[in-house]
C-alpha cells in the first residue's frame, strides 16, 4: 500500500491556511469517496473507532446534516451538540463545553460558531483536530471546497476561469472561502453587490469590486450566488427586499440577455424570489444540487484525511 | 539614596548630559557630583544608568472605585512605579464614575501614600455617558487635574462644545479620545485588509479623523484647550500639525501599542491586541512615530486598560478593548522602536511635556529641589513574567516576552 498523502495541516480552520497541494490532495479524495457514495453499498470502515463531535453553536441545516452523513459513511462514532448563539455568549462557557465533551474522549470536533476566529480560539486550547463549519463572517471552508469541486466537475481546471459571487459579501463566510480557494485554484475572481454590502478594502485581495449585474454576468463563466443574510445584519444595509430583488436579483430575464450559457451556483438556503428567481434555481444552468451532493464527498474528504493526521 | 553614575537627562538642568552621582535625602537633592565618596545611603547603581524628572502617565485606568477586581489604587500605583512613572493621571470610567468632587476627594485621598502621585481626571459627563455636564468647576476646585470622559468618546457635539466652553473657566483642559461611534458600528478591528481576510467588522480611520476634525473646529471656534488622547491615524497627526501652525491650544497622545505594531499582528485573533484605537497600518504607524518625533505628538501614553480574564479569555467578537501597559511603556520601546525613539524623545514625552501641559509642579534636576526622578537603564535585560506583574490584570501580549531597556526606580 502507497504511503497516504497528508494535509499540510492539523486543522481545518479555513481555507486561508491550507495550500494547492492540500485541495488537490482533498478533491482527489472526495473524488473517489463520491464513487462510493454511488455503490449499492455507501458505507467505508474508514473512521471505524473515531469519535466526532458536531458542535453547532449556530443554527444549520444542510452543513450539520452533510457532515453527519459524510461520519456516518466513514462509520465515525458521532455526537451532536446544538445550542442557538443566545445563550452560550462567553468563552469560558465555549471552552468549558468543548472540554467537557473532550473528556469524554473525542477525537475530532466539527464546529459552526457566530464568532469570526472561534476556531482559533478553540486551537489554541485544545487537542483535538478542528474543522470550521463557519465562523461567523470568516470562513466555511468546507463550502468553499465543495463549490470549486463542483465547478471542476463542469469546467475542468479553473485556471483563469472567471468566478462572480453575488450579493451579501459583507456578512459571508462563503465569499471569503471561495476567493481564497479560487485564488489558489488559478481562478479570476469578482464580487458584485450593493456598494454597502461590499467590504471596503476587499479589492485587496485581488478580487475585482463591480455593481452591475448584467455587466458581471456577461463576465462570468460561474455566478455563485450568496443568500441576503438578513439575520446577521445589524442596520439596514438596502431599503427592501423588493428593491433588491429588482436590482441584484438574479432572474431568468437577465440570463437570457447574455450570448453564452453560465453555471447557476448558490450555497443555500435560498431566499427564493430574492437573491435568485425561482426559474433559475431551477434551470438547467444551475448545479446547486450537485453542490449538495458534491458536499458530503468533500466532508468525507476532509473528515478522513485529518484523521490520518493522528 | 545614592544613585550612581547616571547620565541625566533633564534639558533644564544644569548637569543635562553629565554622568552624576545623585543624593537624594528625605525627598529632596541633597548633592550632584561626579563622585559622591559617601558609603552610608543605599545605592542604586547599574550598566548605563539614565536619570530624568519622574515620568507622568496621562491616561489610566485605574478602576478604582468599583471594579478592582481588575485593578485598584494601590495595585495601579506598583505597576506604574515598576514602570518607571512617578505619576499617573486616574481617567473616570470608574464606578461610580469619577464625576462629582466626592469621587475625585476618594481618589486623592486614597492615593495619598501610595507609590506614585495620583491625579483625577473628572468626567465630561454625567456617569460618562455623554449627556448632561458634570460638576467641572466644583472637580477642578477639588483637584481634578483636567476633564474626559476617558475611553468613553463624546458623540455629542453640543455636549463637547459647551465643556471646551465651560472648561474656560479654571483654563481647564478636556482631554478626548477621537471616535464617531456611529462610524465604528461593530467594528473590532482597524479596517483594512486584515479585517477583511478575517471577515471582522472594521473601524475605519475615518471614524477617527472625522472627530478630530470636529474637536478641533470646535476648538478653534471656542479658543479652549484641547488634548487629544490616543491618536491612531495618520490623517490626524496632520490635521493637529495644521491646528499647531495656526495656534489653536492643542496637545495629542499617542499609545505605545499604536507605535508598535498594526493591524498585521491580528492575524491570529490575539485578544490582548483588540484595543481602542486600534491598530492601524504601517502607514499610520509610521506618521504617528513622525508626528512623537517632531513634537506634533505631545505625549507617550501606556493607554493601560485593565481587564480581567473572563472578558478576554473569549472569542475575538466578545472579548472587551483595552490591554494593560503601565509596567513595559519604555522596555517595549526600547526593544522595538530603539532605532526610532532616542531616550531624549522618551524623556520628553513621558516627562517634560505632560508636566508643562498640564502644569504639573516644576521638577529639575538640581540641588535643592524637591526629588521627582525616574532611574532606568536602556541595556538591562529582563523577561516580563506572569508572575511578576504587579497589575492585577494580565492582559498584555508582552508576558513573557524578553524585553531589553527597564525602569529601575522612582524617587519621590
Amino acid at each position: 500500500m502507497s504511503i497516504v498523502q497528508q494535509l499540510s495541516t492539523k486543522h481545518i480552520l479555513g481555507i486561508k491556511y491550507l495550500n494547492q497541494e492540500d485541495i488537490r490532495l482533498i478533491f482527489e479524495t472526495a473524488a473517489s469517496f463520491k464513487e462510493v457514495l454511488n455503490r449499492p453499498i455507501k458505507k467505508v470502515p474508514s473512521l471505524r473507532d473515531v469519535t466526532v463531535a458536531n458542535l453547532f453553536f449556530e443554527n444549520s441545516t444542510r452543513t450539520r446534516i452533510s457532515f453527519e452523513l459524510a461520519e456516518k459513511r466513514l462509520s465515525a462514532d458521532i455526537i451532536n451538540f446544538s445550542s442557538s448563539s443566545s445563550s452560550v455568549k462567553k468563552g469560558e462557557t465555549l471552552l468549558d463545553t468543548v472540554n467537557n465533551i473532550l473528556a469524554m474522549k473525542v477525537d475530532m470536533v466539527v464546529m459552526r460558531h457566530p464568532a469570526p476566529g472561534a476556531h482559533h480560539f478553540l486551537a489554541q486550547h485544545i487537542d483535538a483536530h478542528i474543522i470550521n463549519a463557519g465562523d461567523g463572517t470568516h470562513e466555511h471552508p468546507t463550502q468553499a471546497l465543495l463549490d470549486a469541486f463542483s465547478m471542476e466537475e463542469q469546467l475542468g481546471n479553473l485556471e483563469g476561469k472567471n468566478i462572480c459571487i453575488f450579493g451579501d459579501i459583507l456578512h459571508s463566510r462563503v465569499a471569503l472561502s471561495n476567493i481564497f480557494c479560487l485564488q489558489k485554484l488559478g481562478a479570476k475572481v469578482r464580487v458584485c453587490g450593493p456598494p454597502t454590502l461590499i467590504p471596503k478594502h476587499i479589492h485587496q485581495l485581488g478580487v475585482e469590486v463591480s455593481y452591475n449585474v448584467d455587466d458581471s454576468l456577461q463576465w462570468c463563466d460561474v455566478a455563485n450566488i450568496l443568500r441576503i443574510q438578513l439575520e446577521r445584519q445589524d442596520i439596514k444595509y438596502f431599503p427592501s427586499l423588493r428593491e433588491y430583488a429588482t436590482y441584484f436579483g438574479i432572474n431568468k430575464a437577465r440570463l437570457q440577455r447574455l450570448d453564452k450559457k453560465i453555471l447557476i451556483m448558490h450555497p443555500g438556503p435560498i431566499n427564493r424570489g430574492v437573491e435568485i428567481s425561482s426559474d433559475v434555481a431551477d434551470s438547467d444552468h444551475s448545479i446547486i444540487l450537485q453542490q449538495v451532493e458534491n458536499g458530503v464527498a468533500i466532508r468525507m474528504a476532509v473528515l478522513y484525511l485529518l484523521a490520518a493526521k493522528r | 539614596m545614592i544613585i550612581r553614575q547616571a547620565t541625566v537627562l533633564d534639558a533644564r538642568s544644569a548637569h543635562h548630559g553629565l554622568v552624576r552621582d545623585i543624593l537624594v535625602v528625605d525627598g529632596v537633592i541633597e548633592a550632584i557630583e561626579q563622585h559622591i565618596s559617601d558609603q552610608s545611603f543605599p545605592q542604586i547603581e547599574g550598566r548605563e544608568l539614565k536619570v530624568s524628572p519622574g515620568w507622568v502617565d496621562i491616561g489610566v485606568q485605574v478602576c478604582d472605585p468599583g471594579l478592582e477586581h481588575r485593578e485598584d489604587l494601590e495595585s495601579a500605583a506598583n505597576a506604574a512605579e515598576q514602570g518607571g512613572f512617578s505619576t499617573i493621571f486616574c481617567l473616570p470610567n470608574t464606578s461610580p464614575a469619577i464625576h462629582s468632587k466626592s469621587e475625585v476627594n476618594y481618589i486623592i485621598n486614597k492615593s495619598a501614600g501610595l507609590a506614585v502621585k495620583m491625579y483625577p481626571v473628572g468626567a465630561i459627563s454625567l456617569n460618562c455617558e455623554g449627556k448632561d455636564i458634570a460638576e467641572m468647576m466644583d472637580m477642578h476646585h477639588a483637584g481634578a487635574i483636567a476633564f474626559s470622559d476617558g475611553k468613553r468618546t463624546i458623540q455629542d457635539s453640543g455636549l463637547m462644545l459647551r465643556a471646551l466652553q465651560y472648561a474656560k473657566s479654571v483654563d481647564g483642559i478636556v482631554m478626548h479620545q477621537p471616535l464617531d461611534q456611529s462610524l465604528m458600528m461593530e467594528g473590532q478591528i482597524h479596517e483594512g485588509i486584515v479585517a477583511a481576510s478575517l471577515g471582522l467588522k472594521g473601524i475605519s480611520a475615518m471614524a477617527e479623523e472625522i472627530m478630530v476634525q470636529r474637536d478641533l473646529r470646535l476648538l478653534e471656534y471656542t479658543d479652549s484647550r484641547l488634548h487629544l488622547s490616543n491618536l491612531s491615524a495618520a490623517r490626524s497627526v496632520e490635521m493637529v500639525r495644521q491646528a499647531k501652525a495656526k495656534g489653536l491650544r492643542v496637545t495629542a497622545s499617542v499609545a505605545v501599542l499604536n507605535l508598535l505594531l498594526t493591524d498585521e499582528a491580528l492575524q491570529e485573533f490575539d485578544s490582548n491586541l483588540k484595543v481602542l484605537p486600534p491598530l492601524r497600518s504601517e502607514v499610520d504607524r509610521q506618521a504617528l512615530i513622525r508626528g512623537l518625533q517632531d513634537g506634533v505628538i505631545d505625549v507617550l501614553s501606556a493607554n493601560h486598560i485593565p481587564m480581567e480574564e473572563e472578558n478576554k479569555k473569549l472569542e475575538f467578537t466578545y472579548a472587551s478593548f483595552g490591554a494593560i501597559g503601565l509596567e513595559t511603556v519604555y522596555a517595549a520601546c526600547k526593544t522595538w522602536l530603539g532605532k526610532d525613539i532616542s531616550d531624549e524623545l522618551l524623556v520628553q514625552s513621558l516627562a517634560i511635556c505632560p508636566r508643562e501641559i498640564f502644569g504639573l509642579p516644576k521638577s529639575s534636576i538640581g540641588v535643592g529641589q524637591k526629588a521627582d526622578l525616574t532611574v532606568f537603564s536602556p541595556i538591562e535585560t529582563w523577561e516580563y513574567a506572569e508572575n511578576s506583574v504587579l497589575s492585577k490584570s494580565r492582559n498584555s501580549h508582552l508576558i513573557g516576552k524578553k524585553l531589553e531597556g527597564r525602569a529601575l526606580a522612582v524617587i519621590r
